[in-house]
């Protein structure tokens, strides 16, 4: 099976690990793994923000970078989120909703693309610790992606799952909230701070970078030991 | 004669928004794609009912008894006296004779100042009902799903009643009752679309008043009664 | 327009709540206590979503259909002998209702919670009248008797704590027992017992108008609005005119999804109909009843895409679930209507101008619209908004507007982004200490005052996988 990667622009130049562990994870199941280079970013800070005309030029490159993919898969359920939210976007727009229609329904998020479309649930392998789940809003609201990464990491091996108190709220990210809402964004994430440490988590792990960009930072910032992994560090975790 | 202000101009505003002309003819209500209302507490028998009616009563903060015609005058006896009543207010209900009630009422005369609702004592029925401990009446349509109660208001049933007192006993004959709102609300459409009148007031009563505006804590009895009992009447 | 609560900016609105201890517990207990009422009650009811599609099915159609429901309803209320008003304006509903307390030389009014009379600001239209104005509700009456704003819109006083009701009570009214809850609101009960007996006119507001009928219907728990329609001649009904439905069929779907969502009740103590006036022979309730039935910008919405914002039934379910509600409170959106519902229609009744933080004041975490059981969109209306704003009020600032000209530049070559994004890290090398950036320059400066931000890597993902791909295929490159 051929899949194109869609690495999103904050893994590109943050965490360009997370990628490497999507590669290898999609690798390790079969999968023929590419990278479209006219990929950038999926248009979401300026759609969010409210500068629709800006977004569409950014969604328009992602269109024409994954016209030939026969699958893409990528490690955040924001982004992915995102694409899928293509095809209400250009509804109107003649030129580009058969594109929109078409990237939406063959992208998917890594952990929905092995649970859903590989059929896997346990992945084979290893992680010693205490670890909780932080499930990213967009990842489950707006994508839809509520179980399946809970599936995956209850099938590895050495795992303990802790649940994370009132996990379903915003860890306080949302863009450019975290700028011009700076002061109510670390509240919030203080609190999610918080609700790690009831858990005694050793690990926080999520599939969205961003959330956990915030959630660690705050949690670093207060000296905390818990370290943040993306969920593909995990699922890709050998001995 | 009623007046009604303004009305043309104020649609007419609303129909330009929407993009179109005035509505002037009917306007049918579509078939609605999904009717969930349906499917709640279907096809279950009126003992059913009660049960699930007895188990919402301790959700409501409300006593609940059950009882047969025979046993009827006593067992209102004793939730009087659960109540302390020194005087009460009853809709003034043909049910009452059919049910035997009038016999208790006869003999509790000395012990409690007994008020049927009178239309001729004007707006003096509100003054007793505000002094009274107890109010009673029947439920027309009793909600099992709720433990709601349906009263039907009119000359005779005062809104006061299940209102001012400071506990309510509300009287439900078995065959009142049915699984949720949705049979109440459709045999009110279907008396308006039958040109029936309908009541100048209908209300539907779950349990004594309560309210979460301080701190979130529910208080039971606020405004409304602060005690309430069902007694559920066999009446097959 | 008194939609606006207070004078003070937004940030130190924001900061005002965050610094609330008692109010932010009071609420986050509150929230916690919404949220598994309202998820057990959705749970027993069976299919939810269902229940939510009928909803938003039910309020499309009644909205597209506005002008033929209000005509029907206006119809029968007048076949019952009421009165009705229809008001474009707040002054124009206010001016009527000053009008009947005038003709009727009214000296009390008692209310039952409204919101809609708080929007047009009654109280004051009817105090230059000289009328005593009593609020029933037990939470409005405590904010009433403090002079405070509502904080929320099924539980106004949400941010009071009992001790600081108990001190209102014995400074306003001469209370002197106890702060414990029970106390309180029997003080309230027999103090506002006075009030329902010695009032001339009666005001409420309406959860649900039936337009077959030409029913008003309440939702409450307290008995309050069963007062003031029970016991004075006179009763006086403001409905927003969006507040009404098809038949009573409709009427158990929506006060059914109102009280799962609201409250987390199958149903609430009471839910009152009332048609027109008293009938002959009933000597409760009013021989004189006015409909009024209110605009005040709601036509403006109609036929946009913000047409849904009118689907609301008020349970505040979005706000029960916001997150940033739990942090800033009600008080901090300077509206009456707070929370997701008010950030989207506030600025749709009273401007950009008097409320342009508001729809930036979310995450966009969507709790607001998958909680709504009327399934508006709300946080995609706040970027509907956010994109009104900046496209067509051009209200957004400037470098702002730069930085996303240059995003989209950037965003779309990607020559433009991959030397974007090499460049990240040079850029940011002056701030980087082990990998962490602990006091950034710019935009940030805000994300760093309490919080570390990651140093770019040194290696882009892109340029790790070309190096892969140049080298042997099952190569284990370290970043």
């Amino acid at each position: 099976m051929k899949v194109s990667l869609f690495i999103t622009c904050m893994c590109d130049i943050f965490s360009p690990h997370v990628g490497k562990h999507t590669v290898e994870l999609l690798e390790r199941f079969g999968c023929e793994v590419d990278f479209p280079s006219q990929q950038t970013c999926c248009g979401q800070p300026a759609f969010n923000s409210g500068y629709l005309t800006e977004s569409k030029v950014a969604m328009k490159q992602m269109m024409r970078a994954f016209k030939d993919a026969e699958y893409v898969v990528g490690p955040s359920g924001s982004c992915v989120g995102m694409i899928r939210e293509y095809p209400k976007i250009f509804a109107h727009d003649p030129e580009w909703r058969e594109e929109a229609e078409k990237l939406a329904s063959k992208s998917y998020e890594i952990t929905q693309f092995l649970v859903n479309v590989l059929g896997v649930k346990d992945v084979g392998s290893t992680f010693e610790g205490k670890v909780t789940y932080h499930p990213s809003c967009h990842m489950t609201r707006i994508l839809g992606v509520k179980n399946e990464p809970i599936t995956l990491l209850k099938h590895i091996k050495g795992i303990e799952l802790k649940e994370l108190p009132i996990k379903e709220d915003c860890c306080g990210f949302g863009g450019t909230f975290a700028v011009k809402n700076s002061v109510i964004s670390s509240e919030m994430a203080s609190e999610k701070s918080e609700h790690v440490s009831e858990t005694e988590a050793e690990y926080l792990v999520g599939g969205d970078m961003a959330c956990l960009m915030n959630i660690g930072g705050r949690m670093q910032r207060e000296g905390k030991k818990v370290k943040t992994l993306h969920i593909t560090e995990i699922l890709n975790h050998r001995e | 004669m009623t007046k009604i202000y303004n009305r043309d101009a104020f649609l007419e505003n609303i129909a330009r928004h929407l993009g179109r002309k005035r509505q002037t003819k009917k306007v049918e209500r579509p078939n609605w794609h999904v009717s969930p209302q349906h499917s709640v507490l279907r096809g279950l028998s009126q003992d059913e009912l009660v049960d699930i009616l007895e188990k919402q009563c301790q959700e409501i903060h409300t006593a609940f008894k059950r009882t047969n015609i025979e046993n009827l005058p006593k067992t209102l006896h004793d939730v009087l006296s659960t109540y302390k009543t020194k005087s009460m207010v009853v809709a003034n209900d043909s049910r009452l004779k059919r049910f035997g009630l009038i016999p208790l009422f006869n003999s509790l005369k000395d012990e409690i100042n007994i008020h049927l609702w009178e239309e001729a004592n004007g707006k003096k029925n509100q003054l007793i009902a505000e002094q009274a401990d107890v109010g009673i009446s029947f439920s027309e349509i009793t909600l099992a799903e709720s433990g709601t109660v349906t009263l039907f208001i009119n000359k005779n049933h005062g809104r006061s009643i299940s209102l001012m007192p400071k506990s309510y006993i509300a009287l439900i004959p078995k065959s009142t009752l049915v699984p949720r709102l949705t049979q109440a609300t459709e045999r009110i459409h279907n008396q308006v679309k039958n040109g029936e009148q309908v009541p100048s007031c209908i209300s539907f009563v779950t349990g004594p008043s309560n309210s979460a505006d301080i701190e979130m804590n529910l208080i039971v009895g606020v405004h409304g009664p602060m005690h309430a009992t069902y007694i559920v009447i066999e009446d097959a | 327009m008194t939609l606006k609560i207070s004078d003070l900016s937004y940030e130190e609105r924001v900061q005002e709540g965050i610094e609330n201890d008692f109010m932010r517990q009071a609420v986050a207990s509150a929230q916690g206590r919404f949220r598994s009422g309202r998820e057990t009650r959705a749970e027993e009811i069976g299919n939810w979503e269902d229940w939510r599609a009928l909803g938003e099915e039910i309020r499309r159609h009644t909205l597209n259909n506005l002008d033929y429901y209000l005509e029907q309803l206006s119809d029968e209320v007048s076949k019952r002998g009421g009165h009705v008003f229809f008001a474009e304006k707040a002054e124009d509903a206010n001016a009527y209702i000053q009008d009947i307390v005038k003709k009727k030389k009214a000296k009390k009014v008692v209310k039952s919670k409204s919101m809609v009379t708080e929007e047009i600001g009654l109280n004051q239209a009817l105090e230059e009248v000289g009328a005593d104005v009593v609020e029933s509700d037990l939470g409005e009456w405590i904010l009433q008797l403090d002079d405070d704003p509502p904080s929320h819109i099924v539980t106004p006083a949400l941010h009071k704590n009992k001790e600081q009701i108990r001190e209102t009570f014995a400074k306003k009214r001469g209370y002197t027992k106890s702060e414990k809850p029970e106390e309180l609101a029997l003080f309230a009960r027999e103090q506002l017992r006075e009030e329902f007996l010695s009032c001339d006119i009666g005001i409420t507001g309406c959860n649900f108008a039936v337009a077959e009928s030409g029913a008003i219907t309440f939702v409450t728990n307290e008995g309050n609005a069963r007062m003031v329609t029970t016991i004075p001649d006179t009763q006086i009904t403001v409905m927003g005119m969006e507040r009404i439905v098809p038949t009573w069929e409709e009427l158990d779907i929506l006060v059914s999804l109102l009280t799962r969502a609201a409250v987390g009740q199958k149903i609430t103590s009471y839910v009152t109909a009332i048609t027109g006036t008293r009938l002959a022979g009933e000597t409760d309730g009013p021989e004189e009843f006015h409909l009024v039935i209110v605009d005040n910008g709601r036509s403006k919405i109609l036929g946009t895409e913000f047409q849904s914002t009118l689907h609301c039934i008020r349970c505040a379910a979005c706000i029960n679930v916001c997150p940033v509600y739990r942090h800033i409170g009600g008080h901090a959106y300077n509206s009456i209507y707070p929370g997701p519902i008010g950030a989207v229609l506030s600025p749709l009744l009273d401007g950009y101008e008097s409320h342009q933080e508001l729809p930036y004041a979310s995450t966009l975490c969507g709790a607001c619209t998958e909680v709504c059981p009327v399934k508006i969109p709300l946080h995609e209306l706040l970027i509907l908004h956010r994109k009104k704003m900046v496209e067509e009020e051009k209200m957004s600032p400037k470098l702002e507007q730069l930085a996303m000209k240059g995003y989209a530049k950037w965003a779309s070559n990607a020559a433009a982004y991959k030397m974007g994004a090499a460049l990240a890290r040079p850029a940011l090398k002056p701030w980087i200490r082990q990998e962490t950036i602990k006091k950034g320059p710019g935009p940030l400066k805000e994300w760093t005052v309490n919080r570390d931000f990651p140093a770019p890597a040194k290696e882009t993902f892109r340029a790790w996988f070309k190096k892969r791909n140049k080298e042997a295929p099952h190569h284990d490159e370290d970043l």
